[in-house]
Parts: C-alpha cells; structure tokens; sequence
C-alpha cells in the first residue's frame, strides 16, 4: 500500500511538473513574440522609439534599442522564438506518455543551461547598466526559471545527467523531497525582491 | 535461507532504515532552513514595498507647491504673446529623446521664436528621477529650470537649451547641482538666481506639473502640439517640425 501511495503521488508529481513547465514556456513564447513584434515595428520606424514612455521604470524605448538587446546582431526574442517551442513540444508530449532518450532530455538540459544565463545575463545588463526595465523582459526571466528548474527537477528524476553516484543520489532523494521548491521559490522571491528595491519608489509611485 | 543470511538480510534492512531516518531528519532541516529563507525574503519584500509607497506619499504630503511667477496656463511662454503658432512641448531634462529632439530643432525654434512666428510652451517633466542612480536629477534640473522662470525669464530658452546641450547620458549620476549652476551662469542667468536652485523652492511645483501632463494626456517625452494639434511628424529629421510651424504660420494668414 504505501509504495502504491508512494507511486502515486510521484506520478501527479511528474504531471505538475511538466504542466509549470508547458506553461511556463507558453508564457515566455508570448513574451518573445511580443519582443519580436516590437523589434520590427522599431526597426520599421525608427522615430517609434525616440520617446520616453511615462512608466519610464519600464521602459524608454532603452531595452529595445541598446546593444544587448541585440546580442547576435538580431534581436534576442528571436531566440526565444526558436527555442520555446521545443519546450512547448517536450513538454505536451511528456504529458502525453512519451519518455525521451536520455542523450535528448541531457541535450535539452544543455541548450536550456545556456537560455538560462543569457536570460540572466540580459536581467543583469537592464537593472544596471541599462537603468530600465521591460516588463516582457521580465516575464522571460521569471519563466526560463521555472523552466529550467522542472527540466532539472525531472533529470533528476529521471537520473539522465551525468553527475557522480554520490550526488546523483542525495539530488534525487532532495528532489523526491521536494526541497527544489524551496530553491525556486527563494530564487524567484530573490529577483522580486531585487526588483522592489531598486525600482519600488518608481514602480508604486 | 539459513539463519546467517537472515541475520544478514535483518542487519541491512536495519541499516536502510537509519540511514532513511537520517536523510529524512536532514530533509526535514533543510526544509526548515527553506521556509525560514522565504518567509524572511516575503517580509523584505514587504518592508520594501511598503517603504517605497509610504516614501512617495511623504514626497507629495510634504512639497508644498510654489508655482514660479510667469507661469501661464501651467507652461511658461517662450517667444511673443502675439505670434500666428503655438507649439507646446513636454519635456524631461533627462529624457534621452527629448535632448535628440532639442539637438535637432532648437536652432530652428529659436529662430522662429525670434522673428515672433512662434510661441513655445514648456510643460516640464520630471518623471525621469529613477534614472539618474538616486540623485533625481530631472527633478533638480527642472527645479533650476523653474527658478529661472521665476527669477530670470528672459534667461529661460538659452538655460534651457544649454541643459540639452549638456544633457548626462541617462543611467548616469546626471549632472551634480554646481555644474547645473555653471551651465546657468554661462547661459547669463545672475549668479543670485543660480544660487539658490539648491533650496528646491519649486520641487512641489515640477511634481504638479508633471501630473499636469499626465492628465493632459501627456504619455510620452518629448510631446508635441502644434496649435493644440499633436504634431506626428518625424522631428528627428531636421527642418521638418520648423516646415510644420511654418506652415501652420501662413495657414493662420491665409
């Protein structure tokens, strides 16, 4: 009885996990498309960005036109065009029933790994040297998060990355306990914080 | 099985089970340690959140609003009261557009301005503040800039335009309040009047007037009015906004 009990809660477990991350992905496809959409319409027209919108915190027409928001000489948000969809499939045809290879679910690791430090990198570059936030922005940064924490949590799982015994064993039984959810709540929780800090006096004048 | 291997088997299971109840008392730690971690983070957020609201209502309780003599219809006029066009700009001393636009046209405005074709209508701005790394700058350049309209308005267009001229990269500290008197100096503002842009007399002004523009409409910097028209067209080519005024000119004429 208590492995069924066991077995079950594992399964809806795995469930959740892979619905946060379709939606999560979701949200950041949106965001990217939106990004995309506003990177044409910039470079149409570029008069549309010589303007300071009021809610200047979150944007100045800045983001868009600085050069990191370009970082491979075409808008960033392409990439997420790209990219999200992959999830998107991973992540339907997991709840689907269908268990990826081992070499696919590390290669899709490796790719995300990489998404997620230009994501920070980006976050990093718009609180401090480029001085404003974009709200789409940030949508990606808090969704390439949760993303990148389930696919963790569900490698883990799935014991797919290369990781000492050792290790793998303690990863496994923290994830089995739940611990990952402290670790992406507290992260997430840091970023808002970050947010308030620097931004509060403008974001609730 | 023999006894021995049931012993054997009785001792490893003895073993799992200790090493399970370990792992789940340090599970039971760590987790401790987490809830401990968010609860804290939640309450720094709140603390923040809650400062940064209560911060901006002391701003506004506190600033009392002195608005500088020769102010009309909440804009101070540049140029004659009889010119044919009316242009009305808002405008943010840090905003990065409104220095391109400056950079662009203010020769054209000045010479429309002095051959009285045009009357200029500044509406200042200071929704910029959180850009200059805390030392508000639109707010003390705007402030300098009402001191002026109180004190020295025949010196209003020239301080202006040499805040532009001189405008800090945005991101940046802005400029410190003695280089703001300097440029106001070297724009033959007096010396008196420069002096005091430090005691922040019209700071509840430069609020006001930027909610002014907001509720005017006013969604972005620089906004332009041509005779109460919003003027579309592309500024940043130069000549195109004076062509514009021009216009609007011989339309009043004709």
């Amino acid at each position: 009885m208590d492995t069924f009990a066991l077995e079950t809660r594992t399964r809806r477990g795995v469930t959740a996990v892979w619905v946060v991350m379709l939606l999560s992905s979701l949200a950041s496809l949106v965001a990217s498309f939106v990004l995309s959409v506003e990177a044409l319409t910039l470079a149409e027209n570029p008069t549309a960005d010589l303007g300071c919108n009021i809610n200047a915190v979150l944007s100045c027409g800045t983001v868009a036109t600085s050069w990191q928001a370009s970082l491979f000489g075409f808008p960033n948000a392409f990439l997420g065009l790209v990219a999200e969809p992959v999830v998107i499939a991973i992540a339907v045809a997991a709840l689907g029933g269908v268990r990826f290879p081992r070499w696919f679910m590390v290669s899709a690791q490796c790719v995300y790994t990489i998404g997620l430090v230009l994501a920070y990198w980006l976050f990093y570059q718009s609180m401090f040297h480029i001085g404003a936030l974009c709200p789409w922005c940030l949508v990606i940064t808090f969704a390439t998060t949760l993303v990148f924490f389930e696919m963790t949590r569900v490698n883990i799982r799935e014991k797919n990355l290369p990781v000492p015994r050792r290790a793998r064993k303690g990863l496994s039984s923290a994830v089995e306990a739940n611990l990952d959810l402290f670790v992406v709540i507290a992260w997430l929780l840091v970023l808002a914080l970050l947010i308030v800090l620097k931004y509060g006096a403008a974001l609730f004048a | 099985m023999s006894t021995q291997g049931r012993e054997k088997s009785r001792e490893m299971r003895a073993a799992r089970v200790a090493e399970m109840a370990r792992e789940q008392r340090r599970h039971r730690t760590l987790r401790l340690v987490g809830a401990v971690l968010i609860i804290g983070l939640v309450t720094a957020i709140a603390f923040a959140v809650a400062r940064s609201i209560t911060s901006d209502g002391n701003q506004e309780a506190t600033g009392t609003v002195v608005v500088p003599a020769h102010i009309e219809d909440r804009a101070f006029p540049v140029g004659r009261a009889n010119a044919s066009v009316t242009l009305d700009l808002y405008y943010d001393y840090m905003c990065p557009a409104c220095g391109a636009f400056e950079h662009t046209n203010s020769d054209d405005l000045t010479r429309l301005i002095e051959d009285g074709t045009l009357r200029v209508n500044l509406h200042v701005m200071s929704f910029l503040d959180q850009m200059s790394q805390g030392t508000e700058y639109s707010t003390r350049a705007a402030n300098a800039y009402a001191t002026v309209v109180d004190r020295a308005p025949d010196r209003v267009w020239a301080f202006h335009t040499a805040l532009y001229a001189n405008q800090p990269a945005k991101g940046t500290d802005g400029l410190s309040d003695e280089v703001i008197a300097e440029i106001a100096t070297d724009a033959r503002v007096p010396a008196g009047v420069a002096d005091t842009f430090t005691d922040g007399v019209h700071q509840g002004w430069v609020v006001q007037s930027t909610r002014d523009a907001n509720d005017a409409g006013v969604s972005h910097t620089p906004t332009v009015t041509i005779n109460g028209e919003a003027f579309t067209g592309d500024w940043s080519t130069p000549g195109r906004l004076a062509e514009a005024v021009e216009l609007a000119a011989a339309d009043g004429q004709g």
